[in-house]
């Protein structure tokens, strides 16, 4: 196994294999990850900052088998930042938080391709920052069928007073964000919330919209998924990159971009590659920043 | 929602006896003591026999919820604003937060591990809590059976601590009809003392107890509680049978599933704001 020792932040970190191929039909290796990585991590960082970290590990590439680590690994360095949370039943866990360039580097290093976190933080895990509308499109369904109901739910919720931003999902979905940031809302109530504005979708939207679980109901329609409202799931973390063929990244859009794509039907522009992805953040800045800081009442709870 | 109502136009749902429900296992685990280990499963002994009504809203027949209800406002409370308090005197309260509750909870046993052996004839009846069988799951049911049969030989019930729910309950293990069962033990300090409960003084004069030992010889009979009956459920039930085959029950609205995910106001702003969206498209 190669190693390279490298210095940030004043830390010492021993990198290993960086010249492993870990994206192999598309020719991009750990020290591309890294790299990936470094740049965007000014973007990344706040997104991360106190979340409980679920790493979702490939040693051997995306294309092969990975596994889910909740436990901060305990051969992590001192210095690595860590929270106890709760488990069900009580039972305690250290999880691991990216607050700096150094951990996020290290975790790359354990190839965490995926980086996955809650959406609260580990000082208040019972509120939520904000409420999420996960759109996932059946088999039969493209991300441009996601785009339209994006963009009724972002005008539904207009007329309720909640601004929402909306990133790719880096797969076929699209995620909307409803930022709350304050701490009088539970999860019961985005979960009850976001439920009631599935269902209604639904109705109203029969043949692009279903808001039940089950695969059949899918097919040619989007789910709305509003249970991801809950303490215990997590969401891909904004720039994460995820694992696929081609190193694509959960990015934040415009709503006018959502808008176009929708309109010329090109759903290519609904897929930001790493180095766009870059290029794109350095040039325009973090356009989810609101989801951190935006403060919004559910209305009508 | 799986509320199906045709079960209860049958009656038969309605009036299903306790004693016929499957056994459904409430724990499993072990019992342990030494170097034995018996893989068990935990099952009610007992299933009181109250006859439990619902309590509907007259008008709809919508059955009704319980709500906190705070006087000094005279408004039901939301369940974020309820606290736990504990009254050391009349109106001072220590508050406690569910963490902290937690943080003393037991944890969940795994085994029944039983720390010493007893006589049961030693065990009073006023420390008997409640009952519950142990049935053999798979692989320990030669084990099983050995420890029955010894204990029940010897009328001995072996001693543990034991979790369920959330609270740490002193059990006894002993040998029932052939098979085990577990006893839950009031601890000491909840058994109330007894000091002036017997009267003193007097002496009983020996023609007075020889009489009173004579009436009670009299009317000895063996134990055979199947001779009684709750009268008042026994009434009741025939009463709701009566009452079941004349009429036909009645029924809560039919709520629509999903216009009930969401308070009324949200729902009718969202069915407000949808048509605006639908509109303009």
């Amino acid at each position: 196994m190669s190693r390279k020792v490298v210095e940030i932040a004043g830390r010492r970190l021993s990198l290993s294999n960086l010249e492993k191929d870990l994206y192999p039909s598309y020719g991009f290796t750990k020290a591309h990850i890294l790299e990936y990585y470094r740049r965007i991590a000014m973007f990344i960082l706040p997104h991360l900052e106190d979340r409980a970290l679920t790493l979702k590990r490939y040693p051997e590439g995306v294309e092969k088998d990975f596994f889910f680590e909740k436990r901060c690994p305990s051969h992590r360095p001192g210095w690595v930042k860590t929270a106890e949370v709760s488990r069900d039943y009580g039972e305690r866990m250290t999880v691991c938080l990216i607050n700096d360039l150094e951990t996020l580097i290290w975790v790359q290093n354990l190839a965490s391709v995926e980086l996955h976190v809650p959406l609260a933080r580990v000082g208040s895990p019972e509120t939520p920052d904000f409420m999420v509308f996960d759109l996932d499109p059946g088999d039969q369904a493209t991300i441009l069928v996601c785009a339209q109901v994006a963009l009724i739910l972002r005008d539904l919720l207009s007329r309720l007073g909640l601004t929402s931003y909306v990133k790719t999902s880096g797969k076929k979905g699209l995620h909307l964000y409803v930022p709350l940031n304050h701490k009088g809302k539970t999860f019961e109530d985005t979960k009850q919330f976001s439920r009631a504005v599935a269902v209604i979708m639904e109705k109203n939207y029969p043949d692009l919209v279903t808001a039940k679980m089950a695969k059949k109901y899918r097919k040619a329609n989007v789910f709305i998924n509003w249970a991801q409202n809950d303490s215990k799931k997590t969401m891909i973390c904004i720039y994460s990159l995820r694992a696929r063929e081609k190193p694509i990244v959960s990015f934040p859009l415009a709503w006018k971009e959502l808008e176009n794509a929708a309109r010329q039907d090109d759903s290519e522009k609904l897929q930001v590659i790493h180095s766009e992805a870059v290029i794109t953040a350095e040039k325009q800045g973090d356009l989810s920043r609101e989801v951190l800081v935006k403060k919004q009442k559910l209305p009508y709870l | 929602m799986g509320n199906s109502r045709s079960d209860i136009d049958t009656g038969e749902v309605l009036f299903k006896q306790g004693n016929k429900m499957a056994v459904q296992g409430i724990w499993s685990g072990t019992i342990s003591f030494s170097l034995v280990a018996i893989p068990v499963q935990l099952v009610k002994a007992v299933e009181p026999g109250r006859v439990s009504f619902r309590m509907l809203h007259s008008k709809d027949y919508s059955p009704l919820a319980r709500r906190m209800f705070c006087p000094e406002e005279d408004a039901i409370v939301h369940p974020d604003e309820i606290i736990r308090g504990y009254e050391i005197r009349p109106g001072k309260y220590i508050l406690i937060t569910n963490e902290e509750l937690e943080s003393v909870s037991p944890q969940r046993s795994r085994t029944i591990e039983i720390v010493e052996f007893i006589n049961m004839n030693e065990v009073d009846s006023i420390y008997y809590d409640h009952p519950y069988y142990l049935v053999p799951t798979k692989g320990g049911e030669k084990a099983y059976r050995l420890l029955v049969e010894v204990m029940r030989r010897t009328n001995k019930a072996g001693l543990a601590k034991f979790v369920l729910g959330e609270r740490e309950y002193l059990v006894a293990v002993k040998s029932m009809g052939g098979a085990l069962a577990l006893m839950t033990l009031h601890y000491s300090e909840e058994i109330l003392p007894d000091e002036d409960i017997s009267p003193r003084g007097g002496e009983i004069e020996a023609e007075e107890k020889s009489r009173i030992k004579k009436i009670i010889k009299k009317m000895m009979a063996d134990f055979s509680p199947e001779k009684y009956a709750d009268e008042r459920r026994k009434k009741i039930m025939d009463l709701l049978k009566k009452k079941a085959k004349e009429k036909v029950p009645v029924e809560a609205p039919q709520v629509e599933e999903e216009e009930g995910e969401g308070p009324a106001d949200l729902i009718a702003a969202l069915k407000e704001s949808m048509r605006k969206v639908k509109m303009k498209r």
